[in-house]
């Protein structure tokens, strides 16, 4: 199987092979989205006609590259289609259900063919029920996914630390040195199973039978206590893994067993590593043959960046010609690099064209210098902003991926939601929509999971039945905002409160608005097991969303009332690259504020800083504005003389505000971020450092981290 | 027969030796910016054309007092794996090469300095020259930085 024709033809595909799994994945994006749409619209024979020509190009692509397993699938897909197309055949529930499969098991396998493996994802049983689909027989949905599942797992199967004891260490290294197999069993039970325990016991009987189980984890008492739904074993068999996977399925409410190589002890010294180690050295001897620039591999971001024009493509009639063209990423940073050290370069010179005025002001040439000075920063300006629109995307191609998801989800906790999506067009910069994905998507499992509530209990409350969660996105500012509602439960502050007590993150007495106790969900230590479920507890807190934002540059804010539901709100600045930026100077330091958060400043006289809680806060428009000494927090020395009138700068997203007290206001510029590194990352309210005019490296303020900090540890 | 070449360096009294493999340049002492919350060793940040590099006080990570810059002073730029850092030295000595057999492990009672930071004695004659060890100047401590 696999690219068995490459050695015949060698030539070298190495290039050809990077172009097929860009326009492959695209392919499959469009048509995992158009069966979606089709599944909501129903019947739409230009959606049909899209879907079709997707799977044909498909297919001829992969038979191009010789990727039988993959030519094969599209091939019955298309036939499919085109049954569909001539309208021989109707939609049906099931007929999505397989083309969806197809769509998962193709991706799987370009994922093999990506890393320079054979195609081992099987593909006959989806195959033949497409024949069946085709005679307009029903076919058995259930594959439709439990073997996808299980491909995805095995690709990205991350061994388990089984905390092993020494002794069972050393039957390993036994079963190793003498060649017999070690497995690592996950086996899923059915969510309402009662008896654990005893499943887990039964299994392990089961394995006694062909081998020996060396480690249950958790363990029979832990499952016997916990809510754990699934739990997995490392034997040592000489049966197959099919044998070892059907003798289990005999067991009943097992639902799902997968079985791995458990790689051997030697490597486990860092878990993480093995799975990309073992599929380097199989990429490794797999491209024996080919020369030596083809293994390099593909870079991730110009796959992620073309993922977009699924949406577009299939409502407009497929013909109309798009003018783009595909960029190397890498490239597009180059131009993006040089960009920001000729912004650099301009800033020094504006400051010695004004050196040279101090000191020949009447000299012509001076003036001259100066105007052309003025001239270049208008067409850096322009440069700048063409060149940053370059990494504009749409968040569309974030967003895309969640229809998906919350079909998935909604089948699987047996409720009812429809998911809503606004302002996809909305763009912000490539590195902002590369990593927003996984924090957002946590925030909507949360919601699936906590939120909305099941369809009897929403019926009780007098909801309609199909919960609705929206996700809305839209620029506000230089800031770009998005939503994640629900029209759940919303939280149980009651709840949150006794938690967040019962673990000491908040005093018995403390008086915390809604809104503070609704953030507390946010504080690190918050998720717990008492929370963790299925689908969105899976160790990862609300904690590691509001960081990873933060580390953007943005934060998250939730509102929620009972009953109504919940809206996650999350604000992140258009761009990570370059920014204008407000200097100010506290304890003879420079400081750089990004301009896109400083909402005014104010020269405040002393006496009006009042200290409530241990907080200096002061009076502006009848509000109270929480104030931070930059030089207190930053430990700097105290200014000489004290006058009578400090600066503040007011920094805010939304209407969440902060005043910083600093010496000095010294203008505006832009500056081009730069990273302080490994070293020196995760500095509390740093976000980076610039260099200006001067050469002189300058700190940037993280000012998400700085009024986290204030909102949350307010009372600290 | 093996050898090392080493770039040596004074701090005080003592004389040190790094890989020469490591050191990417050295430059004189520009404007440093302070970093605020960072290690108390992490000196600052400087613009090396372009980019910002971190530069550690040695003097303060052995726990040495801390001396007026001079003439002399310098920065060592190294690389250690990806990473590149400054580390500022009193004034670099000279180019030297090193017999390995020269080269004894650390002596169990160290000159007050932590012994992590040592990869072993070279001698010279009558000169001791301590060598380094990079990976642990910075590297190893990365961790608690963040909770300072």
């Amino acid at each position: 199987m696999g690219r068995d024709e490459d050695n015949k033809q060698g030539i070298e595909l190495g290039e050809f092979l990077d172009f097929y799994l860009l326009d492959s994945q695209e392919q499959i994006e469009r048509l995992g989205a158009g069966l979606l749409q089709l599944e909501k619209e129903g019947e739409n024979i230009g959606l049909i006609n899209d879907l079709f020509r997707s799977a044909h190009s498909l297919k001829g692509a992969s038979g191009t590259m010789g990727f039988t397993p993959i030519v094969s699938l599209t091939h019955a897909a298309e036939d499919l289609l085109d049954r569909l197309r001539q309208g021989k055949i109707e939609v049906s529930l099931e007929m999505i259900d397989i083309l969806l499969a197809v769509t998962d098991r193709v991706k799987a396998m370009l994922a093999q063919v990506e890393q320079r493996q054979d195609i081992t994802v099987g593909f006959e049983d989806l195959v033949s029920s497409m024949r069946l689909l085709l005679n307009g027989e029903s076919v058995d949905v259930s594959i439709a996914s439990h073997p996808v599942e299980e491909v995805i797992e095995t690709l990205s199967f991350v061994p388990l630390d089984f905390s092993l004891t020494l002794d069972e260490r050393e039957k390993l290294n036994n079963a190793y040195s003498i060649g017999r197999a070690v497995y690592q069993v996950d086996v899923a039970l059915e969510s309402n199973t009662l008896m654990k325990a005893v499943r887990a016991v039964m299994a392990t009987q089961v394995i006694e039978g062909m081998g020996t189980v060396i480690k249950l984890l958790p363990s029979v008492e832990e499952l016997e206590a916990g809510t754990a739904e699934s739990f997995s074993m490392l034997i040592l068999s000489d049966e197959s893994k099919e044998e070892i996977k059907r003798d289990l399925l005999e067991i009943s409410e097992l639902v799902e067993v997968i079985v791995h190589s458990y790689p051997n002890s030697e490597e486990l010294g860092d878990l993480d590593k093995i799975p990309n180690e073992i599929n380097k050295t199989i990429a490794e001897e797999k491209i024996k043959p080919i020369s030596k620039q083809e293994t390099a591999v593909i870079p991730k971001g110009s796959v992620k960046a073309v993922a977009s024009p699924a949406a577009e493509a299939t409502t407009g009639e497929g013909n109309t010609q798009v003018h783009t063209i595909r960029v190397d990423t890498v490239r597009m940073d180059n131009l993006i690099n040089l960009v920001g050290e000729m912004v650099i370069t301009r800033t020094r010179l504006v400051q010695i064209g004004l050196d040279l005025k101090a000191q020949y002001s009447t000299d012509g040439m001076v003036n001259n210098l100066n105007e052309a000075n003025v001239y270049l920063g208008r067409l850096m300006n322009d440069l700048q902003e063409s060149v940053m629109r370059l990494r504009m995307v749409a968040i569309g191609t974030v967003f895309n991926r969640f229809p998906r998801l919350i079909r998935d989800l909604a089948k699987k906790t047996g409720k009812e939601i429809d998911l809503v999506l606004k302002g996809e067009d909305t763009e912000l910069d490539k590195t902002v929509v590369e990593v927003i994905g996984d924090p957002l998507m946590h925030l909507i499992r949360n919601s699936v999971d906590h939120g909305i509530e099941s369809p009897e209990k929403r019926r009780e409350a007098g909801k309609p039945e199909f919960g609705t969660i929206t996700l809305n996105a839209f620029h506000e500012g230089n800031h770009i905002a998005i939503l994640i509602s629900d029209d759940g439960a919303g939280l149980d502050l009651d709840k949150i409160r006794q938690i967040a007590v019962s673990k000491g993150l908040v005093g018995e007495r403390e008086e915390l608005s809604e809104r503070d106790v609704a953030n507390l969900i946010f504080l690190p230590g918050f998720s717990t097991a008492d929370v963790v479920t299925d689908i969105s507890g899976r160790g990862v807190g609300m904690d590691v969303v509001k960081k990873a934002l933060n580390n953007l540059g943005g934060m998250v804010d939730i509102t929620t009332r009972r009953g109504k539901g919940s809206t996650f709100t999350i604000r992140l600045p258009l761009t990570l690259a370059i920014i204008q930026a407000l200097l100010v100077e506290v304890g003879q330091e420079i400081y750089a504020v990004p301009l896109s958060s400083v909402l005014e400043t104010l020269l405040v006289s002393r006496e009006d800083i009042k200290t409530v809680g241990g907080l200096p806060m002061v009076q502006l428009r009848g509000n109270t504005l929480p104030l931070i000494s930059l030089q207190e927090k930053f430990d700097l020395p105290a200014p000489e003389s004290e006058s009578g009138e400090v600066f503040v700068v007011v920094v805010g997203f939304g209407d969440k505000a902060l005043g910083l007290i600093v010496d000095e206001l010294r203008g505006q510029q832009e500056v081009v971020i730069k990273s302080l590194g490994d070293f020196l990352n995760n500095l509390p309210g740093i976000a980076g450092a610039t260099i200006l005019g001067d050469g002189k490296v300058t700190l940037i303020l993280d000012i998400g981290s700085l009024l986290q900090d204030v909102l949350v540890n307010r009372k600290g | 027969m093996a050898e090392e070449q080493l770039v040596t360096f004074s701090l005080g009294s003592e004389e040190f030796g790094v890989d020469i493999m490591r050191v990417q340049e050295i430059i004189r002492i520009p404007p440093i910016t302070r970093v605020p919350k960072a290690s108390e060793y992490v000196e600052g940040v400087i613009n090396l054309r372009g980019n910002v590099i971190p530069v550690i006080s040695l003097r303060n990570r052995f726990g040495m007092t801390r001396v007026e810059e001079t003439d002399l002073s310098r920065i060592i730029v190294l690389q250690v794996q990806t990473k590149v850092f400054g580390i500022r030295v009193d004034a670099v000595t000279e180019v030297l090469r090193l017999e390995s057999e020269a080269i004894e492990p650390p002596p169990p009672i160290t000159l007050g300095m932590d012994a992590q930071f040592i990869r072993g004695v070279g001698k010279i004659g009558e000169r001791l020259l301590i060598l380094l060890d990079l990976d642990h100047i910075m590297g190893g401590e990365t961790n608690h930085d963040v909770c300072a």
